[in-house]
């Protein structure tokens, strides 16, 4: 379709119109976020939002990093590994899935499609329990794998999805030589694989760095993530929206790097997660 | 006809392969690459069943008590004000999240396509996809400040623009404040939607019908309505799927902008699940509860996952 801009100046107008809400929609939050951020409370209380404050107040950061310094670490631990974890697993299962038509890979596929938009309510109570039946609820590892058991079916279709595309060609040629298939697996589907491992790695981390209910249910004052503390900060700290605007920056800062960084694995991600397939 | 018969022998033969090729997995190899998603899969719907027997059972207080109550706490739900209140909230977040998102969406991803200006594209999808990798969380605390009925940025916005008739209460209106709430919503998958649209839009098979199209002069609306939208119902159908879910499930949004209130107005069943296990204690009936969400959930998810499957298997 991209051959067929014919020069229409009311097509024009159209465009830079939406183009403009658009920026003015998306920009502006962001906006008055790091305006208000910077800003003293006298300053907000003058209500002039839109115009900077005179001096840049960058205490308010200093202060919304001490108090969510430990968290921020909580959350790059669970985060990074349940994502190592995930996409390793994952990348098994989305192997068998993409490579077998058997029954069992059929019923599997139905069930994990399922699984993978299971709302987590769902399993909420059974999770707490044995989370305090094992005192894993504790340690970084009561977090770390219940988000491991929610976020491996999702990295297997999304890494099944990557795998499907990939010929088969490649594989046969090795089986000829005699390989088995977890040489073949580790030898030449992962090498040639990296970019999915990538995009994949991309989706989890961001999910479970973003992830609020089961954090907020799981957590302990040990083990609380970013996304538990910005509620927190919120809830306690009623009037002090420029300190509220720095803690969710903070809280925003690491998956907005990656997703600037790496747009194009993550958006490759976003698609295989919706088409599966 | 020689070739052409050497050619299927072939063809078949290659064919004949890779099925051999895709069955084959060793009794070793199903261990390594079966069970790491199978034990995850199994101890979900193991929770999943386990959910659903603490709704049938007399589960209320803070240890566990797994006697069969029958539906006691189902009727009990029904009673509540507040879960009509929920049910009803819900169906609004269905149809107003995920509707507008949809004609927003194929709006701009349709506005995209036919771009008389050429860098737009990669400007408007980084633009509105940035909060994609947004927590609701942190939308809901931006969105609260922007909300903020006496100091906040929209009124302030408003009023120094002379517009005081139009400073609203936002989410602090319990008539009106889910509807707000949505927008939070639409503005956070706005994004996602474009660029799944904009995918299905570039099929061969699409891209050659809206050349022929143009060249028999119909107007681009026509062009969309009549070629593109009944080509892309699978993108469609995923996409819908996809928000729905997402616009049940919804849960950080409300959590942290009005925490239900005020009153329980903005209240959604994920949110009264969490506070009648967690807060009230009343477990049977927050299991009941994730049942509910659950079995609305599961009539979404079905004729996505079928779809899906004929896809994958295809």
């Amino acid at each position: 379709m991209k051959r067929f801009k014919i020069k229409n100046p009311t097509l024009t107008i159209l465009v830079l119109l939406t183009v403009a809400f658009l920026t003015v929609a998306y920009l502006l939050p962001i906006y008055v976020v790091l305006v208000t951020s910077l800003k003293s409370l006298p300053e907000i209380a003058q209500r002039r939002y839109l115009l900077p404050g005179g001096s840049l107040h960058f205490e308010n950061y200093v202060k919304a990093f001490r108090l969510s310094i430990s968290s921020l670490k909580n959350s790059f631990i669970i985060s990074f590994t349940v994502t190592a974890a995930a996409v390793f697993i994952g990348g098994l299962g989305g192997y068998y899935l993409s490579r077998t038509r058997s029954l069992l890979a059929k019923v599997l596929f139905i069930l994990v499609g399922i699984a993978l938009y299971l709302p987590y309510q769902v399993i909420l109570i059974p999770l707490v329990q044995i989370m305090a039946k094992t005192k894993l609820a504790l340690t970084y590892f009561g977090l770390i794998a219940s988000y491991l058991v929610l976020n491996v079916p999702l990295a297997s279709v999304l890494m099944g999805t990557f795998f499907t595309a990939i010929p088969r060609e490649l594989e046969e040629a090795a089986e000829v030589d005699g390989a088995s298939r977890i040489q073949i697996f580790f030898r030449i589907i992962s090498p040639v694989a990296l970019p999915a491992y990538a995009s994949t790695a991309i989706i989890v981390f961001t999910q479970v760095w973003n992830e609020f209910l089961l954090a907020l249910t799981l957590s302990t004052p040990y083990t609380m993530t970013i996304q538990v503390k910005l509620a927190e900060i919120k809830g306690s700290f009623l009037a002090l929206y420029n300190l509220q605007m720095a803690a969710a920056l903070i809280a925003l800062l690491v998956p907005l790097v990656f997703f600037l960084a790496l747009g194009q694995y993550f958006i490759r991600g976003v698609l295989a997660g919706a088409l599966k397939g | 006809m020689h070739v052409l018969s050497r050619f299927t022998q072939a063809a078949k033969l290659v064919w004949k392969r890779k099925r051999r090729f895709r069955g084959k997995f060793g009794s070793i190899d199903f261990l390594v690459f079966l069970l790491p998603l199978l034990i995850p899969t199994i101890l979900l719907y193991g929770m999943l069943l386990w959910t659903f027997y603490v709704s049938f059972s007399d589960w209320s207080g803070v240890a566990p008590n797994y006697t069969f109550a029958g539906l006691k706490w189902y009727r009990m739900m029904a009673s509540l004000d507040r879960f009509w209140v929920d049910v009803r909230n819900n169906l609004k977040w269905l149809a107003l999240g995920v509707m507008p998102t949809i004609v927003v969406a194929l709006f701009i991803a349709y506005l995209l396509e036919i771009r008389p200006v050429r860098w737009l594209e990669s400007y408007v999808r980084t633009l509105i996809l940035y909060p994609t990798a947004m927590s609701f969380l942190v939308s809901g605390t931006i969105w609260s400040w922007m909300y903020e009925p006496t100091k906040g940025v929209f009124n302030t916005i408003l009023r120094s623009l002379g517009l005081e008739a139009l400073t609203g209460r936002f989410v602090t209106d319990p008539s009106t404040a889910t509807y707000w709430l949505i927008v939070i919503f639409i503005w956070q998958y706005l994004g996602f939607a474009v660029i799944i649209l904009q995918s299905s839009f570039r099929t061969t098979e699409l891209q050659e019908m809206v050349e022929a199209a143009i060249v028999d002069g119909a107007s681009r609306l026509r062009i969309l309505i009549q070629i593109i939208i009944p080509n892309i119902r699978g993108g469609i159908l995923i996409l819908v799927s996809l928000l729905l879910i997402s616009a049940l499930k919804v849960f950080d949004i409300v959590y942290i902008v009005t925490f239900g209130g005020p009153g329980y107005s903005t209240d959604v069943l994920s949110l009264h699940m969490f506070i009648a296990t967690f807060q009230q204690h009343l477990v049977a009936l927050g299991a009941g509860l994730g049942v509910i969400i659950f079995a609305m959930a599961f009539i979404i998810i079905v004729p996505y996952t079928i779809y899906a499957f004929r896809r994958w298997f295809d």
